[in-house]
């Protein structure tokens, strides 16, 4: 057994212990049908495909005070318009079909990555698009936002960038996973330039485990959630699951454990993150988490590290520049809050048979070895 | 685009290629009497083919340098293969030769990477036997090398 395996048993072991899930209420429904052939291709790929849903949505129960919406909107990758209108065009379209919700969303939250490479012309490109939606706006930072100018022009933008507000009974709370980097650029006498281009390499080495909450933020999440009744819904917006899944990528955020242990007293938490451009679900201690998938471009699922309670998204045609893409509409009626991710050009997101998922073709992988090269 | 000013002067291709030559000298076919390879020349072998993993590398991950270095255009969108392929996954190396849908026929892992180049990158097509092809190919199969063989699966 590897290190890795036996930390991730022993913590495992910590936090599931027996009894200890989300609270009941959250509980998925039963909005699942199990396909007679998806039950023969389970067999063969063993537990990754544990369920299998009929619709494209999540559900989560709990109780809130009146139904209402809100859309999920983030990792859009904005280059300039001369460079690649094929993005712009994305985000376009959903910010028209955020704008076009029936019942309108109350609000939009922007998951981060607004900019591919945190130039200033790109993140008021997508400020300018976003217009379109109407809907009062909440932004929380993506590492391709932030490390040309360390935030500078994102504050400018969207102020704090870590937040709450409370909704129809609701605690929301937006965090900052992506500032608090250690600093790989001082010492190598890099540029901005080069600082950006080697944290825009999702699996690049020298930015290292660039993703955390930090102590700060988790001293102010604790105040910010003392007063909230422990058995109220919280939701938490982050750029990276608070979770660990696959540290090369930075999906995760360093300093999980220490999330955990915060947001531990309470019963009713959901996660929900960008980042990973990609259907995802998880359950730990007290808290599920809900990946949502990018408006540019779909990643692959990870070599490793795939939560087993992730019913995985169908394998997207690269020849389409539409699939594997989309936002979510969320709603929020009945005590439950209903994911429902829209990805564009396809009617059923989840897999339905092993060959129509990327997992069903076992990869091992070698990491990077050029980015060290430099003159640095 | 990346806009990485990395160089490959670490990589001096004339040295090694004059190293390789020098070793290749005693095992002519002129020297009936061929010797056991030895370490040395494994380690020039080992060093012959990781250069052109890191060459491939760097194309793959999109370093602007690499690639004016090899005249090649491999992406007008500021799309890099690496953007949908981190450590050069689901690029499924052990799968070809393979039917691949996307273009309707029987195709290998180099045809695959010219419909990358031309079609979600929107780049320039490069020659199946161009020096830049085959580092792509050494990057990606060496990012795999612990994958099993699957032809033919989809």
């Amino acid at each position: 057994m590897s290190d890795l395996e036996r930390e991730r048993r022993e913590i495992a072991a910590a936090l599931q212990q027996p009894g200890v899930s989300p609270d009941p209420s959250l509980r998925l429904t039963r909005r699942i049908f199990l396909h007679k052939s998806c039950i023969l291709g389970a067999a063969t790929v063993g537990q990754t495909f544990g369920w299998w849903p009929l619709l494209n949505t999540i559900d989560v129960a709990y109780a809130a005070e009146e139904p209402f919406k809100f859309a999920w909107i983030s990792d859009t990758h904005l280059y300039q318009k001369s460079v690649n209108t094929r993005f712009v065009e994305k985000i376009t379209r959903a910010a028209k079909e955020v704008q076009a919700m029936n019942p309108p969303a109350d609000f939009l939250i922007f998951g981060g990555d607004i900019a591919q490479l945190g130039k200033p012309e790109e993140l008021e490109l997508g400020v300018e698009i976003l217009k379109e939606v109407k809907a009062p706006q909440h932004f929380i930072p993506g590492e391709h936002d932030w490390y040309l100018d360390m935030g500078a022009k994102w504050g400018q933008l969207f102020g704090q960038p870590h937040w709450t507000f409370d909704h129809k009974g609701v605690r929301f709370v937006g965090l900052d996973t992506v500032s608090r980097g250690p600093d790989y650029w001082t010492a190598r006498k890099m540029s901005p330039e080069e600082r950006m281009d080697h944290m825009a390499d999702l699996d690049g080495s020298v930015a290292g485990p660039w993703a955390g909450v930090g102590r700060d933020q988790l001293d102010w999440l604790e105040k910010t959630l003392a007063d909230w009744d422990k058995s109220r819904p919280v939701v938490i917006f982050t750029h990276n699951p608070l979770y660990e899944y696959y540290p090369p990528w930075n999906f995760w955020v360093r300093d999980w454990r220490e999330v955990q242990a915060v947001l531990q007293p309470y019963a009713n938490v959901t996660n929900i993150h960008g980042h990973v451009h990609q259907v995802l679900y998880n359950e730990i201690g007290t808290m599920r988490s809900i990946g949502m998938l990018a408006t540019a471009w779909p990643w692959p699922y990870a070599p490793e590290g795939v939560p087993k309670l992730t019913v995985p998204m169908i394998r997207a045609d690269p020849g389409d520049f539409y699939d594997g893409v989309g936002w979510s509409d969320i709603s929020m009626k009945n005590d439950r809050i209903e994911n429902e991710y829209i990805m564009w050009g396809r009617k059923q997101v989840f897999v339905q048979s092993a060959p129509d998922s990327s997992l069903s073709q076992p990869e091992v992988l070698r990491p990077r070895i050029a980015d060290r090269i430099g003159p640095y | 685009m990346t806009v990485r000013t990395t160089r490959l002067s670490a990589l001096s291709r004339a040295s090694l290629v004059g190293v390789l030559a020098a070793i290749a000298v005693p095992v002519s076919p002129a020297n009936a009497n061929k010797d056991p390879v030895t370490p040395q020349q494994l380690q020039a072998y080992e060093e012959a083919f990781m250069e052109q993993v890191k060459i491939g590398d760097l194309l793959f991950h999109g370093d602007p340098a690499t690639a004016k270095q090899m005249n090649v255009v491999l992406s007008n969108t500021g799309m890099a293969c690496a953007m949908c392929h981190p450590f050069a996954s689901d690029t499924h190396p052990q799968a070809f030769p393979k039917f691949q849908v996307s273009m309707n026929k029987f195709a290998t892992l180099r045809d695959m990477i010219n419909w990358c180049i031309e079609k979600p990158n929107q780049g320039e097509k490069i020659d199946p036997d161009s020096d830049a092809m085959k580092a792509l190919e050494a990057y990606i199969t060496w990012s795999n090398a612990g994958s099993v063989l699957v032809p033919g699966k989809y």
